[in-house]
């Protein structure tokens, strides 16, 4: 009895541990396209959040930028609202962090 | 004090100087008069508008003397050349707006929308008026604001590019920058990442890690840019450019093993041991976006994932239908080993002459119909027999971007190995030539000293 309830024991580890590591996996990075409606400048320069429009669900997501390229590209607006994104992003207790962030177009 | 302490603090001081100089010296004037365009420009440069008309960047091509199947006497170059990672060019994918897509959205696309100019004098345009609408800033200025170039329809229904002719960004003008080039460079052939994965900055080039820019190397004189012989970029200012010259000798290593190989292998071979950007395109078939156009269905690959082919170049290039690569051999006395990023394109060919068709990517991009692409760049070329057959094309890319850190680039034994990165039979090595080129023998010892040295 005492081994049954011991293998138990480990089964239902692995699976807590596998599911865990599932939902990890699913949180890394969602990728998307989509159209940006807002896009707010931290004062310091050092951030932004941008709002895009997702083209498959139509729901605003909202974006946090800390990549000195891409702020760069907000700067002197190579990048501007209107633009249509080619974004990665890890989503992490509520908040969406830039991993990828770049227009579509090309020539 | 020593001489040498006396040349260190001149040095230091001379640097500080230069640092400080680097603000132009036209600012003022600039500040107080404003900026309007080109003229401004040449009231202290005067010449280099009508000079830079007769350059590569303005005029999207060149004579070529390294390409068979080329006409000495014709200018080839993104202004008409047609293969398959574009499969238009600046003729027949001139910027327009393109027809409404099913959702009766429109969108300006073309692939003159990168040329400095202000799309009514466009490619190649010469005279006072195109002289006047070079876009002098976009390369100059490092507070030029991009969001005010864009495409738009003049009060006449013509396409215009705009530009930011600012005070702000004229009074800013210097050596251009990183992002000066890269703001084209970046999405050539489609988008970000595609032609080949050309991505500068410091964590993917070491020379950007070293402070070292574009026109570091690309050392411009009177707007003509040095480049190398890449098999397909074509077009060329008449200046070209090595790795050896005022960085780096033809003998830049302290090991003199590695300086041997100089002669039969490109910097390039060891020092840029991947690659990336699109690996293949089907213009037969678009792909419907989530925007709801359409754009050719495309393989694509980041920065660094890929890995180079490798073959002997002697800086001249095959040219066929269905092929646009190195030419070169063993034997010639002219080749090295060079890395290539590979591609492979798939679009119609014209059965009746076996020539590669193009494509004008307004149809498809609203609708996704190839074959209307290709009828619509038949007329604008004025091609009127021809019977559109699928195929593929494959191109060499020259591998010449993303220098990897000095302690990242190959070694021995990275080549020098059955399962190292040269296939060295197929190079044009015998069997016991490969047999003995593929063995440890021949570096086992310096290796294994080098390795004992480092252990601790």
């Amino acid at each position: 009895m005492k081994k049954l309830l011991s293998i138990f024991i480990v089964m239902a580890l692995v699976a807590f541990s596998s599911l865990s590591v599932a939902r990890t996996a699913s949180a890394e990075e969602i990728k998307m396209i989509g159209t940006i409606s807002k896009i707010e400048l931290a004062a310091d320069g050092k951030s932004a959040v941008a709002t895009l429009k997702d083209n498959k669900t139509e729901q605003d997501v909202v974006i946090t930028i800390t990549d000195d390229l891409t702020l760069e590209k907000f700067k002197d607006h190579r990048i501007v609202e209107g633009d249509e994104i080619r974004t990665k992003y890890d989503s992490e207790a509520g908040k969406n962090i830039s991993k990828m962030f770049k227009k579509t177009a090309g020539c | 004090m020593s001489n040498k302490i006396l040349a260190l603090l001149l040095g230091c001081t001379l640097l500080a100087t230069t640092a400080v100089a680097k603000e132009h010296p036209g600012k003022e004037h600039i500040l107080k008069n404003g900026y309007q365009g080109p003229k401004t420009c040449e009231e202290c440069h005067p010449g280099k508008a009508k000079e830079f008309l007769d350059t590569v960047h303005w005029k999207h091509a060149s004579k070529v003397d390294h390409v068979d199947n080329t006409d000495p006497n014709t200018e080839y170059g993104m202004k008409n050349r047609i293969y398959t990672l574009c499969n238009g060019n600046d003729i027949v994918n001139n910027l327009k707006e393109i027809p409404a897509n099913a959702a009766g959205k429109r969108k300006f696309s073309g692939c003159n929308t990168c040329h400095p100019g202000d799309h009514i004098n466009d490619v190649g345009s010469t005279g006072a008026a195109a002289e006047q609408a070079i876009d002098c800033l976009i390369c100059h200025s490092s507070k030029y604001n991009y969001g005010k170039r864009k495409p738009e329809k003049d009060s006449k229904g013509n396409v215009v590019m705009t530009q930011d002719r600012s005070t702000e960004a004229a009074a800013n003008i210097g050596r251009p920058g990183i992002k000066n080039c890269m703001i084209c460079h970046e999405t050539a052939g489609g988008g970000a990442l595609i032609k080949r994965g050309l991505s500068m900055t410091a964590k993917d080039e070491v020379h950007i890690s070293k402070g070292i820019i574009c026109v570091d190397c690309h050392q411009v004189k009177n707007h003509k840019f040095p480049t190398g012989k890449d098999p397909n970029n074509w077009a060329n200012d008449g200046v070209f450019m090595t790795c050896v010259g005022e960085c780096h000798t033809d003998k830049p290593h302290k090991d003199a093993d590695y300086n041997k190989h100089t002669a039969k292998i490109a910097c390039q071979t060891c020092h840029i041991p991947k690659t990336g950007g699109a690996s293949s395109k089907d213009f037969t078939k678009w792909a419907k976006q989530e925007n709801g156009f359409y754009e050719p269905a495309t393989l694509k690959h980041e920065v660094n994932e890929t890995n180079p082919v490798y073959a002997w170049y002697n800086l001249t290039v095959s040219n066929t239908p269905h092929f646009i690569g190195p030419k070169g051999s063993r034997t010639d006395g002219k080749s090295k080993i060079y890395p290539f990023k590979i591609y492979q394109g798939k679009g119609y060919y014209n059965k009746l002459d076996g020539t590669l068709l193009s494509m004008d990517f307004a149809p498809p991009t609203a609708t996704g119909d190839s074959l209307a692409g290709v009828a619509s760049a038949a007329k604008i070329l004025g091609i009127k027999k021809y019977e559109p057959v699928p195929g593929w094309q494959t191109v060499y890319f020259a591998s010449s971007h993303q220098v990897t850190p000095k302690k990242q680039a190959l070694i021995c034994s990275s080549c020098h190995a059955p399962n190292g990165v040269l296939n060295f039979k197929e190079l044009g090595y015998s069997d016991k030539e490969s047999d003995k080129l593929t063995n440890p023998e021949i570096y086992f010892d310096k290796l294994f000293k080098i390795q004992q040295e480092n252990e601790w």
